[in-house]
């Protein structure tokens, strides 16, 4: 039965920006529908395996080899875990053209709640700079909007979300709306001292993360217990996702409809009103395809996602998307680059060690090409996420002797990875293979995106800066590695449909609504002309917040 | 995505050689469970299953906490064999039970599971330190079978090691002289 004028508004995707556009509708009177291709995953009843101790999960919480090689070969790359396995996508059900093209980790959620329940929580606001640099240096497309326009909307949905962290005062890393940091452990302390002396400038400051160090009481939600399970789901509620925030708000309203198992294969559109008319939907348990009304539409699928949606809705006869009078849809893919990793031991303080399994740790700010540091031979920086910790004594030979051995802890040991920001590239691009799709009938997405000079150079010297800052600090057996970069490793992929000011040279406009149907807005990733260096998901949130703010506001005026 | 903290440690991911798998398999839709039940095929003999038992208790023994077979390591040997790893996984554990077979029936006259605990214990060595056939290989992992399957069983979390299920508070300069035990992660 297909569903007529029953809804205000479809938002397609119920990830991190997905709950957010349910939650800001519903609260502002539409009735809405909530669509995602995976399972429902309800809050604290479906978390299968939260708090479970690894004796507990299947195989001992380790993914057994044979299904990884046969259904989470991607996966395998995003953390899949026993524990964690519904919430992730299998790859072998629902492919991309692994085989063609650029090699690309598209790693996918495949559960409500998307990428929500398993993401990494650190939680940062872009600074100025991030939304400068392209038109400065004249590359990539120029923003439509600056900082100040977004900072009101960061502020909005911080103090709801519950982001922990301090103020530090960094023009390259605006402070959040903060609740108190998680602490640094001593030996956190003691890098941090000696790290911020010994090179001047820089700066190792405590996690940004999306854990409350306060309760939220309003919300039903507890703050951080220091299990570090995040990734099974919370029942605590006390890290975000949709479903411990945004989802039971949006059901508050008793306006929300959410529907899972609901797969979107493209838009319907009317070249005449310049209008999105409706959203196809297959069920992915029946196959069962219906096109429901729509008078308004938020595409949250994911940055690749909504922009495989909306290269899949094309004009009939043609290879062209109705969303495509730019050319530029599927350009300008990006990812973080990191896969630097640089540790060391940090001498003493052996008479400590950590209670409590602590989500996060510290990060050392972006310090190239910002405050005074330019002209080092590459464009924009990087920052380190890092962690001191103190693992088990490792085994020597077997026996009584060996198993007593391992009752203690070795030293202090502080490790690290860096994030770098890609720059937007024309030819990094995705499109939809010419004739393979998948069980849905939907091309299937082929990756063209590769690192280039500007990237590599960067990681060669996050790498060589590392050594040098540990080293510099006091740290002994410093090491580091340099793994295989790979797109889509560090899942934050972005770009596709970039906005803009030039409907000629953009997807969309400065409030993330489609140049060529006033009634379409994208508000996830897919919708950055560039990247930052920082984590993106608090980024997605003030985005989606903004647009819904204006949607409505449009709305109501009868703009749309 | 999760917590990258093992992967900023440096620590290798536990699995990462398999990529890009064909495509064009026939498509199930059925979502894999895993299996947790017996192994759906015998790895080992009855003989190199005894051994296998008896090496496990080598490494690690009874002490003042219990020991490989009381927390089912042999058990899960077997299992992760038959269906959690790859089918090659086996070779090496296989050709090194053999090795000590050999070595024992010549060095001691009797099956290696049949040996004493301190013949048992000079076979190991000689395998710690390649002095049979395939032994450091074979001594590396097989060492690592027996510690993963205790350090992530019953016994090991919460006997031998201490686990917190919902510690509630984090202390980043927790004095050492009041642990025990190590914690469980």
């Amino acid at each position: 039965m297909a569903a007529t004028d029953q809804f205000d508004a479809i938002v397609i995707g119920s990830g991190v920006s997905g709950g957010w556009a349910a939650k800001e509708l519903t609260e502002k009177g539409l009735r809405v529908l909530m669509l995602d291709r995976g399972v429902m995953v309800e809050h604290g009843a479906d978390y299968t395996y939260d708090g479970a101790p690894p004796y507990e999960i299947p195989a001992r919480n380790m993914m057994p080899r044979p299904l990884v090689k046969s259904d989470y070969f991607i996966a395998t790359h995003g953390y899949v875990s026993p524990s964690n396995q519904k919430f992730y996508n299998n790859d072998r059900l629902n492919p991309y053209a692994y085989d063609e093209g650029e090699k690309f980790y598209w790693i996918r959620p495949g559960a409500v709640g998307g990428k929500s329940l398993i993401w990494g929580r650190w939680s940062f606001r872009w600074a100025p700079e991030d939304f400068e640099a392209n038109k400065r240096e004249n590359i990539g497309g120029e923003w439509p909007i600056g900082y100040d326009d977004l900072a009101p909307w960061y502020d909005y949905v911080e103090k709801y979300v519950g982001v922990s962290g301090s103020r530090e005062n960094l023009p390259q890393l605006p402070d959040s709306q903060f609740q108190p940091p998680i602490p640094m452990n001593v030996a956190e302390k003691w890098v941090k001292e000696r790290l911020e002396t010994t090179s001047p400038g820089r700066k190792l400051i405590h996690t940004r993360l999306s854990n409350m160090t306060e309760d939220k009481p309003e919300q039903g939600r507890s703050k951080c217990q220091f299990r570090a399970q995040c990734g099974r789901g919370c029942s605590f509620g006390a890290y975000f996702s949709t479903q411990a925030v945004t989802l039971p708000a949006a059901r508050a309203t008793g306006l929300l409809t959410l529907r899972s198992d609901a797969v979107v294969s493209n838009l319907e559109y009317d070249p005449a009103t310049k209008r999105v008319t409706g959203v196809r939907v297959v069920d992915a348990n029946t196959k069962q395809a219906e096109i429901i009304p729509a008078r308004l539409v938020f595409l949250c699928a994911s940055a690749m996602a909504s922009t495989q949606i909306l290269m899949n809705s094309r004009i009939p006869g043609t290879g062209r998307s109705h969303f495509d009078n730019s050319g530029t849809l599927g350009r300008y893919v990006m990812d973080h680059i990191f896969r630097v990793n640089i540790w060391g031991d940090i001498p003493g303080m052996t008479e400590y060690i950590e209670y409590g399994r602590r989500p996060g740790g510290v990060y050392i700010p972006r310090f190239r090409n910002v405050g005074g540091e330019e002209g080092i031979g590459f464009l924009r920086g990087y920052g380190y996420q890092g962690s001191a910790y103190r693992s088990p004594l490792p085994p020597e030979g077997f026996g009584a002797s060996m198993k007593h051995g391992m009752r203690g802890y070795g030293p202090w040991r502080f490790g690290m990875g860096a994030f770098g920001e890609c720059l937007p590239y024309e030819d990094n691009r995705v499109s939809l293979h010419p004739d393979k799709v998948d069980r849905f009938g939907i091309p299937l997405m082929r990756f063209d995106v590769t690192f280039r000079d500007n990237e590599l150079k960067m990681m060669g010297d996050a790498q060589a800066e590392g050594e040098r800052m540990l080293r510099a600090a006091g740290l002994t057996n410093v090491s580091s590695e340099r793994r295989e970069h790979v797109p889509g490793d560090a899942i934050h992929e972005m770009g596709g449909a970039r906005m803009g000011a030039d409907p000629r040279q953009s997807v969309l406009n400065k409030w993330s609504q489609a140049h060529d149907a006033a009634n379409l807005f994208v508000t996830d990733g897919a919708q950055m002309p560039s990247i930052s260096c920082v984590n993106p998901s608090l980024t997605f949130m003030a985005f989606t917040a903004r647009a819904a703010d204006y949607a409505v506001k449009q709305l109501k005026a009868g703009a749309i | 995505m999760i917590d990258r903290r093992d992967a900023l440690a440096g620590i290798v991911a536990m699995f990462g050689a398999t990529l890009f798998a064909p495509i064009a398999r026939a498509a199930s839709v059925q979502v894999a469970v895993i299996d947790t039940g017996p192994p759906s095929s015998a790895v080992f003999t009855a003989g190199q299953r005894a051994l296998v038992s008896a090496l496990s208790e080598r490494v690690i023994p009874t002490t003042d906490t219990p020991g490989a077979i009381a927390a089912e390591v042999p058990q899960f040997i077997e299992k992760l064999l038959a269906d959690w790893a790859r089918p090659e996984d086996k070779e090496p554990i296989l050709a090194g039970l053999g090795a000590i077979e050999t070595r024992s029936r010549r060095d001691y006259k009797v099956a290696a599971a049949d040996a004493t605990p301190e013949q048992q214990d000079a076979l190991l060595t000689l395998a710690m330190n390649d002095q049979l056939p395939g032994g450091a290989d074979f001594f590396d992992k097989f060492r690592q079978l027996v510690i993963t399957g205790y350090y992530t069983s019953e016994i090991g979390i919460t006997q031998e090691r201490e686990y917190l299920p919902v510690p509630g508070k984090y202390d980043g300069a927790y004095p050492y002289a009041r642990v025990t035990k190590v914690f469980s992660s």
